[in-house]
């Protein structure tokens, strides 16, 4: 056993013994440096981790460690001032003073990645369909557009999938490019992000990497809620992201749920994202979904009458693809089939894809399982009779589901959660709908729930 | 947990530790500061596990005993205490009572126990400084500090010691500053001297160590400030204050190759009126970093400060400053330049100049003699046109 995973079994035990507040700020950073005639020696990062683990943990650590290896017999600890990080990975000594640079514009510099800037130009604000959904979102981006760097930095946008977030962020680099094709723009999915950061690393590029990321005026991230979990990227990233936003560049961002929600990213990268400007882009109501689908129409050169048009909008609600696909699809079998587009006839091409719901075969009984299993309590619970604080809550979410997503009626809703009236019913599916309104919290909860419900079948 | 302590003391052990708390809310004991009485002493500690501070007082103990206490609240009652009266402190529970005169307060506490252990110092002193040269050099090299943490070796200053001096520097890669103490004129203890100078000549001192302990030596009375360095760790001590600090992990920059050995142009005058030349370009300074022309013409014995904006107007200032050496054009960053005027604590002072793409100097005058003194040095670099 090596005195890596000596420690690493030790400190699982040991963390089992302590509070996790004590447990991170004491064990952090710490590493058995050597391990010989029943002595080991415990490298801590200060005097005070020093000072803590010799006299108030060291009893758990000698016991969790003689637990493995009985011939230990002492614990000592030192303050080990070894690097952590790689030495090497550091930028280069550069000299300690340098000139502050005037302008900072240079004629095409190069770029390591390679040079395209990955932009669609069919992105522009021109084609994109503002309605009360994304009106702030659009708003944002096109301010930012107009002065970069200047206003709202970063600016993060978010919103569920097909909803236009990459349209709009790409955008503004299509924008910018239209203004000044010099300038230097980079449109990067975060997926993408970390592969060249890997690739990078392994090698050994990590410093050109960097560098050719800080010289960009525009850096737009898709998605950037992939960097989660990737620790050494999101450092990297922050590095970057300082210097581009003390040096007003600007940088835009997108993910599919707000930075608050995004689940292990580093406190100090979640409260820049904050720092900027926030908009959200949420499903299209029925007027905008219209008027994307005509843009999109007279584009493609249809002819469709409005009141199929709106048979689609009205069909299709949550997402925009989907919505284009609806589209498309109508148009090439109109075309095949050489029918007129009525109503009934869209109808009948697009019954797979409308209410997908019942179509996947979901029954209540999913749902019950769904909500139970993501608020961990048991089904039976919520069909039992009680108002128990903890399980209200998820009730009333499955009670919404059944409504929302089965149009079952309130008194079956009743009848199936235990014979509870319909009146209970009712109360739930309004109370759930409008504190979707206000809670970001709930709504993302019902979106995951969702997801999984779709996904289970 | 029973004693009584004069408020002048009481004061003054809190204004210590009251900026020491932790901001995190990991360990919420981190947001409290210890009192523990022990042996007609009432000791103070407080800690964000990067800084350690502990005060020592004077009081009668009756009773024996500790306690932690949140720093807001303990601070805020002192600050607002009305002068005079004696405090007495008791412990009851897990609470803190307090009298003083006519007033009673209550805090609630957090058992002591769980409260960090600050690290003993174990090896003897290495120098001594006076505490009044201390804060003004401090003062100095606190300014040209990287406040960006993106190198984390810039956000501390550099202490290097040398085999005759010892040098604190800093610098946030536009400016640089350094200040110079001959350690003949410090008491040293030159066998852990030795020692360490040949091991670790350099250190980096975090700068909110520093300005922490800048804040804490009052002008006044010149005490003498320890100093003792241990792995990874730095304690000063003040007359009745310890305050440990972690070392920055890194290597410093090299600095010293930068620094000019020789000046071509010199110029010498008054602090007060240089400065006001400059701050007066300032309001006219063009761009993001406030570009000013300085101008010095050997033949027609002239300094010109000035500046133009394409959206605000023009300035410029003649100085009748002693001129050395030929004639100059430099562009400069009035902001950098201006701090580095602040720092000077003499009332003329000299800057130095070689050529317009090449490190100048800033540097006191001696009020005497007039020559120019070599202990402290900022420098600052031109813009490039």
């Amino acid at each position: 056993m090596t005195n890596e995973e000596l420690w690493q079994t030790a400190l699982s035990e040991i963390e089992l013994s302590i509070s996790k507040a004590n447990f991170i700020t004491w064990f952090k950073g710490t590493s058995i440096l050597s391990n010989k005639d029943g002595h080991i020696v415990v490298g801590v990062p200060n005097g005070f981790a020093k000072e803590w683990l010799e006299n108030k943990y060291n009893l758990y650590i000698l016991r969790a460690i003689r637990n493995i290896q009985e011939e230990v017999k002492s614990v000592s600890c030192t303050i080990s001032t070894a690097n952590t990080e790689d030495s090497t990975q550091k930028e280069p000594l550069v000299d300690a003073i340098s000139a502050p640079k005037k302008v900072f514009v240079k004629e095409s510099a190069k770029f390591f990645p390679g040079q395209e800037n990955n932009l669609n130009p069919k992105y522009t604000f021109e084609n994109f369909v503002v309605g009360g959904n994304n009106e702030l979102a659009r708003a944002a981006c096109f301010a930012v557009s107009q002065n970069l760097g200047q206003i709202y930095n970063p600016l993060f946008i978010y919103g569920g999938v097909g909803l236009g977030k990459t349209h709009l962020i790409q955008s503004i680099g299509n924008e910018i490019l239209q203004r000044d094709p010099s300038s230097k723009v980079k449109y990067i999915p975060s997926e993408k992000f970390v592969a060249e950061f890997i690739e990078a690393a392994k090698t050994g590029k990590i410093n050109e990497f960097s560098q050719c990321y800080k010289q960009i005026d525009l850096l737009i991230i898709d998605d950037i809620q992939f960097i989660s979990g990737k620790e050494r990227t999101q450092e990297n990233f922050f590095h970057i992201f300082n210097h581009l936003s003390q040096s007003n560049k600007q940088i835009v961002l997108s993910s599919d749920k707000p930075p608050k929600a995004i689940q292990i990213l580093e406190e100090r990268l979640r409260s820049r994202f904050e720092g900027g400007m926030i908009a959200d882009v949420s499903k299209p109501d029925f007027e905008t979904r219209v008027a994307i689908l005509k843009k999109k129409a007279m584009r493609e050169g249809l002819s469709i009458d409005d009141e199929s048009l709106g048979f689609i909008a009205g069909n299709i609600k949550n997402n925009i693809r989907e919505l284009e696909g609806a589209l498309n699809r109508v148009a090439v079998s109109a075309q095949l089939s050489k029918k007129d587009l009525t109503p009934t006839y869209i109808a009948s091409i697009l019954g797979e894809i409308i209410s997908s719901g019942k179509k996947k075969g979901i029954t209540y009984k999913h749902i019950l399982k769904t909500v139970s299993g993501f608020y961990d309590i048991s089904p039976d619970e919520l069909i039992a009779k009680n108002r128990k604080q903890e399980v209200v809550r998820p009730r009333q979410v499955a009670m919404y589901l059944m409504r929302s997503e089965l149009q079952y009626s309130y008194p079956g809703i009743g009848s199936k959660l235990g014979g509870r009236d319909h009146t209970t019913a009712i109360h739930a599916f309004d109370k759930i709908s409008k504190a979707l309104k206000v809670d970001d919290k709930l709504f993302e909860e019902l979106t995951s729930i969702k997801d999984q419900l779709y996904s289970i079948v | 947990m029973k004693l009584i302590c004069t408020q002048e003391n009481f004061k003054k052990a809190i204004y210590s530790c009251e900026r020491m708390v932790s901001k995190q809310n990991t360990l919420p004991i981190l947001n409290n500061i210890l009192f523990e009485a022990q042996k007609n002493k009432l000791s103070l500690s407080a800690t964000n596990l990067e800084i350690g501070v502990q005060a020592k007082i004077g009081a009668k103990v009756e009773k024996e005993g500790k306690i932690t206490i949140p720093a807001r609240i303990i601070s805020n009652f002192s600050n607002n205490l009305p002068a005079g009266e004696n405090i007495s402190l008791e412990l009851s529970g897990q609470s803190l009572k307090i009298k003083s005169g006519a007033m009673k307060v209550v805090i609630k506490g957090l058992l002591a126990d769980d409260f960090p252990l600050i690290p003993k110092k174990k090896a003897d002193s290495l120098l001594e400084i006076s505490g009044v040269k201390l804060k003004t050099v401090l003062s100095r090299v606190l300014t040209s500090v990287a406040r960006n943490e993106a190198r984390q070796e810039l956000t501390g200053i550099n202490l290097i010691l040398g085999q005759k001096e010892l040098f604190f520097a800093s610098t946030d890669s536009f400016r640089l500053a350094e200040e110079r103490l001959v350690l003949d004129k410090l008491s040293v203890n030159k066998e852990n001297y030795e020692i360490f100078s040949t091991k670790n000549g350099s250190l980096i001192i975090p700068s909110a160590t520093l300005a922490e302990i800048s804040r804490i030596i009052s002008g006044d009375t010149d005490t003498p400030v320890k100093i003792t360095i241990e792995e990874g760790q730095i304690f000063f001590e003040l007359e009745n204050i310890i305050i440990v600090s972690r070392l920055i992990n890194g290597k410093y920059p090299e600095y010293r190759h930068i620094m000019p050995k020789e000046y071509k142009t010199r110029i010498v005058g008054e602090k007060g009126v240089f400065q006001s030349a400059v701050k007066m370009a300032s309001i006219f300074a063009s761009g993001k970093t406030g570009e000013i022309t300085i101008k010095i013409d050997a033949e027609a014995k002239k300094v010109l400060v000035s500046s133009m904006s394409q959206d605000t107007g023009e300035n410029s200032t003649e100085l009748n400053f002693d001129i050395t050496g030929p004639s100059q054009e430099v562009v400069l960053s009035s902001k950098y330049l201006l701090e580095g005027i602040n720092t000077v604590s003499t009332s003329k002072l000299a800057l130095l100049i070689n050529s317009e793409s090449t490190p100048l100097a800033l540097r006191e005058i001696n009020e005497q003699t007039g020559e120019v003194l070599e202990d402290y040095t900022y420098i600052v670099m031109p813009i490039k046109n």
